[in-house]
């Protein structure tokens, strides 16, 4: 069992080989590992952007009937930052770690379309620039980030914000499109011999079945953005009640493409667990097919639960109970896989490296999110709970306390991949724990504002009890948040300069990205490992103990 | 301008619950907080069954030095599946439970409301159904009687939420939603706009006052009667002002020529607790503040600044202050 | 060690990629589509006042331009075929496909022209917006699919078309089945559910 298989030089693409790392090969490269840097590094541009309009929202929220900020500048910020975190930070991360990724997880040496990828990327700067371009012609987006009808409408919003952030959204979507089809083919069609379906490394499964997801959600949205753009540009009536139109079927619409979304969030931070957990636990993922299932449970179950962002609307209670039981339901694939990964940390030997302190911590925190979100999934407490503080601390526990966190976990993994050389563990177990202290700080309060009564989105609020206490609580909370960030960005830059070197296999992990230097070449890989299972690498070095699971 | 926060913080708003969720004070709202504890109570236990696993596993399977690669462990089919079924069990039986208290605090509706509300940017528009009374973003109800309230709105999408009396309610411009809510006790229960409609969301605040039957009689009354115009000093000039200048193009005085929908009906405004749904303290002073600059008051408000000299607001408060 | 050399199958992997890569965009648009089909339905079994499929429009003329569309479904076929096979023919098939398409956006223009002079137009009323928004991005993905069939026209009439263009053909020949299929239930639910 000692062949190697060497993989066929494409025909004409590597002829002319030469490695440049000028601005311009950068800017023009239709490589999959600089692509995904550039979507990483973009993400990262829109991160603090994103974190900056969240701490002065927290500056004006600090106080009750705080004067900081004016209403319309603190409307324009809500919408900005969840739509740049989600549209702006969390997707392109997760596309630029896949893109980056799984090619090389699956023995091949770029994606199925290269040029396809980079227009994805440079669809997706694009549409984020135009967005923030509104702001230079005087009105930023501020109908909140789903831009519910008909407030989105005219006359309600006559200024050009929301047709900025519909074109805007409109390039984003077709880029992540691209991405999500170039995914897919990449997986199907591209895997080095021995890599079957069944032997897919975690994190690449869970994107290919992330990426079916982008496919079918994306376009609901780029239908709902057509008809309110139609509406507004040509005065149409899809959405406007004085003629006849529905602001609720803008709800339908949008939800059915913003619940997957979610899911587009949180399957590839999914597959970033399900690597590293079992690397830093020295043991395999336990219960691959188990995970593997449920993830494409959780894909399939979230086109059918859009409606529970609805409970409040007065569907009526069949409609109510139908989406009630599917949003239950789905808990199930997610919340069992909780149990998994802390079952791949029993008898295993763990090894407390920054990226195993951040997936062990996330485990904690998406529980928090999640099980917020099965009290959201029981309608009559969604009756007195959404709209509140109680869903912002839902959507961050699971967005920030969960994906966040895996992204962290991922960085602190990936990163000597990428760059050839290591962080600093003692600085990330300074991010680590301001992070952790920072985020439940800021966010955990929140639960108790929302059953207080305080509403969201709101620009301030009067001196009810204990909520301008609450409040200051979540300001120091987010400035500690952002103190950390800070942190994670200086071990970056530190890295580049003092990190030590990583060498190909710096964990002793054992993907096939580890079978390659660390940066890889641009070809990837000149020998691959004979693959037998999951694991190639704990194969080659275990050849007494190779995986036997799953039908080989 | 200096609005202290003394001068906003109503008794209401020093007395009102600190978890208003969680102190229900009427059937609806109490079907929903006696489900959400048990809730709370399984989903933490969950919780801290997963905190402990976590913290064992953190400290029983740490790395210790010289020890060698563990033997692999590849999962354990019949664990995974008693851990789902639990699962599945557990989200059934809570399903049970919240399906009934759907029932119970979402009761059907008929077509007689017993209150109509319609949603303003940013303002709350009350019609008792069957009288003639019409009041603004203060609704005086009798206790342990439950109240089917229609929901319109004027404008945009709002929400109505009073959460120690019942569910929150979308309201659809388009549609005429109804919710029940009732209070079993008397006092006054604090509620806000729960969807963001605009600028000034954060200022649509609700007050829901429940009073004894025998008071509940007597507001009604006052609120019928049709309030006398005054005939001299300050207050008539004042009246005569409120029609000759625009504010008689917004509002509404019963007995006055005044007769528009576009802002609060004022005939009574002088009997309510707070201004500006909820945004100040009723008191002549606020009054004139508001009147002198509701831009500066409430950003973004419908009613515009009409840069009233001194005598003309002295006056103008002098009025209102008698519709009481 | 031994070193064992993969036999060169890049043609191969090209064409199974961007057949796969063109179901799944066509996959995509199919629910955009139905998004738009959605709201044409919803408010059509709303009967908004004003004009309304029944008073507006004609399905047996259009029913004539549909036939034409979906003439052009079989002609692609016969295209593809012919260039899959190496008979002659392609360029001929070709252009068919592309005056079968042009008749049928020409009828798609007459009508919209038609409507527009009774004053039916997209803000009119729901069915106004509706319909125009559900035809008109049907009749722009049918106008990209003509200029898709331009390029493939053009290069069909150098002497040899190479692997690349040959599996673009058999992309663009599906793009183009899906369309006829858009079309024929945007027909089915427009002209000939709504106007009863």
């Amino acid at each position: 069992m000692s062949e190697v298989s060497v993989l066929p030089l494409p025909m004409r693409e590597l002829r002319d080989f030469e490695e440049k790392n000028t601005l311009l090969s950068w800017l023009s490269s239709c490589d999959h590992k600089q692509l995904g840097i550039l979507y990483l590094l973009t993400a990262l541009g829109f991160f603090i952007i994103g974190g900056c309009e969240a701490l002065f929202m927290r500056i004006q929220l600090a106080v009750p009937s705080n004067h900081f900020l004016k209403p319309e500048a603190y409307d324009q910020l809500f919408t900005l930052h969840g739509t740049t975190m989600i549209f702006l930070v969390v997707v392109p991360t997760l596309l630029g770690l896949s893109m980056y990724l799984v090619p090389l997880m699956i023995g091949a040496r770029d994606v199925a379309f290269p040029r396809l990828n980079a227009l994805g990327y440079w669809l997706l700067l694009f549409g984020g620039v135009f967005l923030y371009t509104s702001i230079f012609f005087g009105n930023a987006p501020d109908m909140g980030w789903f831009s519910y009808a008909p407030l989105s409408e005219k006359p309600y919003s006559s200024l050009p914000g929301v047709d900025f952030w519909a074109l805007g959204l409109f390039s984003i979507g077709i880029g992540t499109l691209a991405s999500g089809i170039n995914l897919i083919v990449t997986v199907f069609t591209m895997r080095a011999p021995g890599v079957t379906m069944k032997r897919l490394p975690l994190f690449a499964w869970m994107t290919m079945v992330n990426s079916f997801l982008i496919v079918f959600a994306l376009p609901a949205l780029n239908a709902s953005l057509a008809m309110l753009l139609i509406d507004r540009g040509l005065h149409a009536r899809f959405f406007t009640p004085d003629t006849g139109g529905s602001p609720i079927l803008w709800q339908h619409f949008f939800w059915s493409f913003g619940h997957p979304e979610v899911y587009i969030m949180v399957l590839p931070a999914f597959g970033i667990i399900s690597e590293v957990v079992p690397v830093f636990s020295r043991q395999p993922i336990f219960g691959y097919g188990f995970v593997a299932a449920s993830t494409v449970a959780i894909a399939l179950l979230s086109f059918a639960v859009w409606a529970h962002h609805m409970f409040a609307v007065g569907l009526g209670h069949a409609m109510d109970i139908f989406f009630a039981f599917g949003s239950m339901l789905i808990a199930v694939p997610t919340g069992i896989k909780i149990f998994n990964w802390v079952f791949t940390m029993w008898n295993g030997s763990i090894r407390f490296t920054t990226a195993m302190k951040f997936a062990t911590a996330f485990l904690v925190e998406f529980t928090v999110g999640g099980l917020s979100g099965v009290i959201f999934a029981v309608v009559p407490m969604d009756w007195q709970l959404t709209d509140t503080y109680v869903i912002v601390a839902h959507i961050h526990y699971v967005l920030f306390g969960g994906t966040m966190f895996a992204i962290f976990a991922g960085v602190y993994y990936w990163w000597p991949k990428m760059s050839g050389r290591m962080l600093s563990e003692r600085l990330g177990t300074w991010h680590f724990w301001t992070t952790v202290l920072g985020f439940n700080l800021t966010f955990f309060v929140q639960h108790m504002l929302g059953v207080a009564g305080m509403t969201r989105r709101v620009w301030t609020y009067p001196a009810m009890p204990h909520w301008g206490l609450l409040n200051m609580i979540s300001t120091l909370g987010a400035f500690l948040l952002a103190g950390s960030t800070v942190l994670l960005f200086w071990n970056m830059l530190r890295s580049r300069r003092h990190g030590h070197i990583a060498g190909p296999n710096p964990w002793e992990a054992w993907t096939l990205e580890w079978a390659t230097s660390s940066p890889p070449p641009l070809y990837n890989f000149a020998q691959i490992p004979p693959v037998h299972g999951p694991r190639p690498l704990w194969d080659l070095h275990h050849p007494d103990q190779q995986d036997r699971y799953l039908n080989k | 301008m200096a609005l202290t926060m003394t001068t906003e913080a109503s008794k209401a708003i020093q007395h009102a619950a600190t978890f208003p969720v969680f102190t229900p004070h009427s059937d609806y709202a109490r079907s929903i907080a006696g489900l959400s504890a048990g809730v709370l109570w399984t989903t933490l236990g969950i919780l801290l069954l997963v905190m402990g696993l976590v913290s064992y596993a953190v400290h029983k399977f740490r790395e210790k030095p010289g020890a060698s690669t563990p033997k692999p462990v590849y999962g354990n089919v019949k664990l995974e599946i008693a851990y789902t079924l639990s699962f599945i069990v557990i989200l059934g039986v809570i399903s049970v439970f919240s399906i009934r208290a759907m029932e119970s605090s979402d009761p059907p509706t008929h077509q007689e409301n017993s209150l109509l509300i319609v949603a303003h940017q940013w303002w709350w528009e009350v019609r008792y159904p069957g009288t003639d009374i019409v009041t603004a973003n203060e609704i005086h109800i009798p206790v342990n009687q439950p109240q089917q309230v229609g929901l319109r709105s004027a404008d945009v999408i709002h929400d109505f939420w009073v959460p120690e009396l019942g569910r929150k309610m979308d309201i659809i411009p388009g549609i005429e939603n109804r919710s029940w809510f009732a209070a079993d006790v008397p006092g006054t229960y604090l509620g806000a706009c729960a969807e963001y409609c605009g600028q000034e969301h954060a200022w649509m605040r609700i007050r829901v006052i429940a009073q004894t039957p025998e008071d509940f009689a007597r507001w009604e009354q006052e609120q019928l009667v049709v309030p006398a115009t005054p005939t001299d000093g300050d207050a008539a000039r004042g009246a005569q002002d409120f029609q000759q200048l625009s504010c008689a193009s917004c509002h509404t005085i019963r007995g006055t020529a005044a007769n528009e929908r576009i802002g609060p009906d004022l005939t009574h405004v002088a009997s309510r607790q707070t201004i500006a749904a909820g945004r100040l303290e009723n008191t002549p002073g606020n009054l004139a503040k508001w009147l002198l600059e509701p831009d500066l008051v409430k950003p973004g408000c419908k009613m515009p600044n009409l840069h009233l000299p001194r005598e003309q607001l002295n006056s103008l408060v002098a009025y209102l202050e008698t519709l009481k | 060690m031994d070193v064992q050399l993969l036999e060169n199958s890049a043609e191969g992997l090209l064409q199974k990629k961007t057949l796969l890569a063109t179901l799944l965009f066509v996959s995509s648009e199919a629910i955009f589509f139905a998004c738009l089909i959605a709201a044409y339905v919803y408010y059509a079994s709303s009967s908004p006042a004003g004009p309304n499929a029944q008073k507006v429009l004609d399905p047996l003329k259009t029913g004539f331009y549909t036939a034409c569309l979906l003439s052009s479904s079989l002609t692609v076929f016969f295209a593809e075929r012919a260039q899959r096979k190496r008979k002659p023919g392609l360029s001929r098939w070709l252009a068919a496909t592309m005056g079968l398409g042009a008749i049928f956006l020409y009828g798609e223009m007459h009508e919209y022209h038609r409507l527009l002079n009774e004053n039916v137009t997209i803000s009119r009323n729901l069915f106004g917006s509706t319909y125009y928004t559900l035809t008109g991005f049907h009749a722009l993905h049918v106008t990209i699919g003509l200029i898709l069939l331009g390029i493939m026209l053009v290069i069909s009439l150098k002497k040899k078309m190479f692997k690349p263009q040959q599996s673009a053909l058999e992309c663009i020949s599906y793009y183009w089945h899906f369309v006829d299929v858009v079309w024929v239930a945007v027909f089915s639910v427009v002209y000939l559910w709504s106007t009863q």
